[in-house]
């Protein structure tokens, strides 16, 4: 069986801003039907990488493609068939939210308009009002009905929940998952980057972790979730000195030893039980925290 | 059914929807011919990707656990016999598993307690029988 083409193909990636290096040398691949997550703190490159997947911005060195094509000689159909929502929403402030739509609308091939009731009553949005009237909650609302109406094959997040308040990020989150991922179940491909991750950590099939222009992990999230472990262990008298290489972090206090773990567990929980802990217990860490673990990582130690 | 998904467990949550519904059939929470949540909600409900929700169904499916009628839903099938018994086992464990820590807290030694679940049997075991004697006499 042929694998199918790639939603997004990313290969040895660089850009820079005059001698600010945003992206250096990034590879990714996302799947068709996949919810990939691009992870980094602010500053680590996202979204140059997804202006460059948009023709917002040239890929200095390296290639994109999305969906096959070269996003600079394909533009049209590389949007045709994909929906962006920036980090930084703006609409004409005088439209009001109706004619935007309508304006919106009118660049696209296809628009469901039974959706756009659905989630205009979801958001509780006023259609008369100007959108320079609107918070920025209900900018980003408007701007996920623009997104999730055309129903796209693929839907571009950059930062989305950034700024905004609980409510309206669950919101959101719940209309990505009921109202985007509708229909051509296993087809509809959504790349997401985010610092907020927890929100996202049921969403997230496979993601990468960007720091400084450059991939520091690239994982599915179940097999990260398998790899990386908290291990705790507590007891009777002083624990022994043993040997914790392998392990990312190792905090002791008194009888109790806590470990951080990225794929070492099982070896390390061996050597502990050698020594007949009172309580052994292992979690494994949410995707923040293995965000977190891979950073620290990265520095020296 | 109301599911529950703990990331920290490191199990995938596909894996943890799949074991809830086996769990809910074996002890009876679920009944056969019950309806599964759909999956949108369920998705949205649990911030769950849809993918992951269909995955979990379409395992119990081939596991023989539900049965998934077009356009009606997902309902618990009436047999399933060859899964419940490994089920029951794993119940069993768990409670097994939460006597023996008490046991190791309580500092009664492994011989000691084996030998405690030997008398608690028998104790039942009599106690069923004065029981069904019992009953004999009314008759």
């Amino acid at each position: 069986m042929n694998s199918p083409i790639p939603a997004i193909e990313i290969q040895n990636l660089a850009y820079s801003y005059g001698k600010a290096e945003a992206v250096h040398d990034l590879s990714l691949r996302v799947l068709p039907g996949r919810c990939y997550g691009l992870f980094g703190r602010n500053g680590a490159g996202k979204t140059t990488t997804m202006k460059c997947l948009l023709n917002l911005l040239r890929p200095q060195r390296g290639q994109v493609r999305v969906f096959g094509h070269d996003p600079a000689k394909a533009e049209v159909e590389v949007k045709r068939r994909l929906a962006y929502v920036p980090d930084q929403v703006a609409f004409y402030p005088w439209m009001s939210v109706r004619e935007t739509l309508d304006y919106l609308a009118s660049f696209r091939e296809h628009w469901n308009r039974k959706k756009e009731e659905e989630l205009f009553e979801r958001f509780r949005l006023d259609p008369s009002k100007a959108t320079g009237a609107l918070s920025k909650g209900q900018r980003t609302q408007l701007a996920l009905i623009a997104a999730i109406c055309p129903e796209t094959d693929m839907l571009v997040l950059d930062e989305p929940t950034s700024g905004l308040d609980p409510i309206v990020r669950r919101e959101f989150i719940e209309t990505v998952i009921g109202a985007y991922q509708e229909g051509n179940l296993g087809n509809r491909t959504i790349l997401v980057s985010t610092h907020l991750i927890t929100e996202f950590e049921g969403l997230i099939d496979e993601f990468t972790i960007m720091d400084q222009g450059v991939s520091v992990l690239s994982l599915e999230a179940d097999e990260a979730r398998q790899r990386y472990q908290r291990i705790r262990a507590r007891f009777a008298q002083m624990p022994p000195e043993l040997d914790f290489q392998s392990a990312l972090r190792v905090r002791r206090d008194g009888r109790e030893i806590e470990l951080i773990v990225n794929g070492s567990g099982p070896e390390l929980l061996e050597r502990l039980r050698a020594h007949n802990p009172e309580a052994l217990t292992t979690e494994a860490l949410t995707l923040e925290e293995i965000f977190v673990a891979a950073l620290k990582s990265e520095e020296p130690r | 059914m109301l599911f529950q998904i703990n990331f920290k467990s490191g199990k995938p949550a596909y894996l943890q929807l799949v074991d809830q519904v086996k769990v809910a059939a074996a002890s009876g929470t679920m009944r056969p011919g019950e309806a599964l949540p759909s999956i949108r909600p369920l998705a949205e409900e649990l911030h769950l990707n849809r993918n992951t929700i269909a995955k979990a169904y379409s395992e119990l499916e081939s596991q023989g656990v539900i049965e998934t009628l077009p356009g009606k839903g997902s309902f618990l099938k009436e047999n399933h016999s060859p899964l419940r018994k490994e089920i029951r086992r794993k119940l069993l464990i768990e409670e097994i598993d939460e006597a023996i820590v008490m046991a190791h807290h309580l500092q009664v030694p492994g011989a000691e307690f084996l030998d405690l679940i030997q008398v608690r049997m028998d104790a039942l075991e009599r106690k069923r029988r004065a029981h069904e004697d019992d009953k004999e006499k009314t008759k």
